[in-house]
């Protein structure tokens, strides 16, 4: 489920790993009550330490994306229980956008092209996700 | 906080004339993996003889949770594992016996990963110990150091002579092993020049060059400040002395490459504005950087 990690794009390998379950979740590859691996099977995996393995998994549980159970193991969560405020959660991900916009920038892409992208993306984004979840079914 | 596992204040010492330590200082808090990292004859393994009070620093503190080695050398002892880079068993012994020879000196001994390890590696406990290979040895080692569940397993040069296959797989599994019973609590301090094979495992780490430490850092850090920028250009490239403040500029035909520490964005706008046709920027591997900062 988790692919490894890239030790030379400079992210911080929890935040890799918390970006990955994330995604996996919104694209519905990993659903609701799914179990995620243990934090030692997890470690083996992706060669890491299970320090790192264990920082990724409370900082997802702190998101409200996974949630422990004593003695089971961690497990996706129902998604729309985001413990944080509307507001953070807008500032968070401005704050990702903003940076896509400074890349656009750079590689010299215009606003409507970046707009256009922006809905193609999002379309391809759902179709994958509806994907999954028939396959699934 | 809690008291540190390990912490080193500048430590000397002296062999005759020649000094191998000059002001080494180092702090291993509980619960981390720690990377020690220096060529041969940087220092390391006359550090980690520090800490076992085999050796006696002129000047300088070693505290190993807090207790002094050369004061409290049997607690000290007691409370970690050390697994030297050539390991020596009794060659009358097979596997079995020589494990229940260290288990004798052992408050504590963990039956079931013992049994666990054996299998795992395949090591006959019945072989004498004389017939195992170098990684074998080094595997019989290592079991023998986790079973006895210290807090401190203190490892020098573990990889080293070893197939590259087999090294990196065997050190995951028993660093797993031995973290994954008591979290936050089971510290490993481990030195080696062959880098690679520990970057995920490394929470923290010294590189120590000349018996001083050069530098010590986190590593998602040290990934996150030490950068090579990669600009192709059309057209002749900026000449390397423009970026002078880079750590290395070098040019490679039409591709000038900075490796940088820390001002990597104020130089990559600088890159930028000479208007290459591409940039890539990417983090330096732990081992990348290890050279950078040594050289």
């Amino acid at each position: 489920m988790i692919a490894p990690v890239n030790f030379k794009s400079g992210v911080p390998v929890y935040l890799q790993i918390v970006q990955q379950v994330k995604a996996a979740s919104a694209s519905g590859t990993l659903r609701a009550g799914d179990a995620l691996p243990s934090v030692r099977a997890l470690a083996e995996e992706l060669r890491i330490n299970r320090n790192t393995a264990a920082r990724a998994y409370s900082a997802l549980e702190t998101e409200g994306i996974i949630e422990t159970r004593p003695g089971a193991g961690c497990f996706l969560k129902a998604q729309g229980a985001s413990p944080l405020r509307k507001t953070v959660r807008s500032e968070r991900l401005g704050a990702e956008l903003d940076a896509v916009i400074v890349q656009a920038h750079h590689l010299q892409i215009a606003d409507d092209e970046l707009k256009t992208l922006f809905t193609e993306r999002l379309e391809a984004f759902r179709q994958r996700q509806a994907a999954n979840h028939e396959t699934q079914v | 906080m809690s008291t540190p596992a390990l912490e080193i204040q500048d430590l000397v010492l002296r062999y005759g004339r020649t000094e191998a330590l000059h002001g080494l200082s180092l702090t291993v808090e509980p619960g981390q993996c720690y990377g020690f990292f220096g060529r041969n004859g940087a220092g390391k393994t006359t550090t980690i003889k520090c800490l076992l009070n085999l050796l006696r620093p002129q000047l300088g503190t070693v505290r190993v949770f807090g207790l002094d080695p050369r004061r409290q050398e049997a607690e000290v002892k007691s409370r970690l594992a050390y697994v030297p880079d050539f390991v020596a068993f009794y060659p009358w012994m097979s596997v079995r016996e020589s494990l229940d020879y260290q288990a004798s000196f052992r408050q504590r001994w963990n039956r079931d990963l013992e049994a666990i390890l054996l299998k795992q590696f395949q090591l006959d406990p019945a072989a004498p110990t004389t017939g195992l290979s170098k990684g074998q040895r080094t595997q019989l080692a290592l079991i023998g150091a986790i079973a006895a569940e210290p807090e401190l397993l203190v490892l020098d040069e573990p990889t080293s002579g070893l197939d590259p296959l087999v090294r990196r797989e065997f050190i995951q599994t028993v660093i797993g092993a031995y973290q994954d019973a008591a979290p936050g609590q089971r510290t490993v301090f481990v030195s080696t020049h062959l880098i690679t094979e520990f970057e995920g495992l490394i929470d923290r780490f010294t590189i120590v060059d000349q018996g001083k430490a050069v530098l010590t850092a986190n590593a998602d850090e040290a990934r996150a400040q030490f950068r090579r920028l990669s600009a192709e250009f059309a057209g002749d490239p900026p000449p390397e002395s423009d970026f002078a403040d880079a750590k290395s500029a070098r040019l490679r035909g039409r591709t000038l490459e900075l490796i940088v520490n820390g001002n990597g964005d104020l130089l990559l706008e600088r890159l930028r504005a000479r208007q290459p046709l591409s940039v890539t920027v990417e983090a330096l591997t732990l081992e990348e950087i290890f050279l950078q900062t040594v050289r």
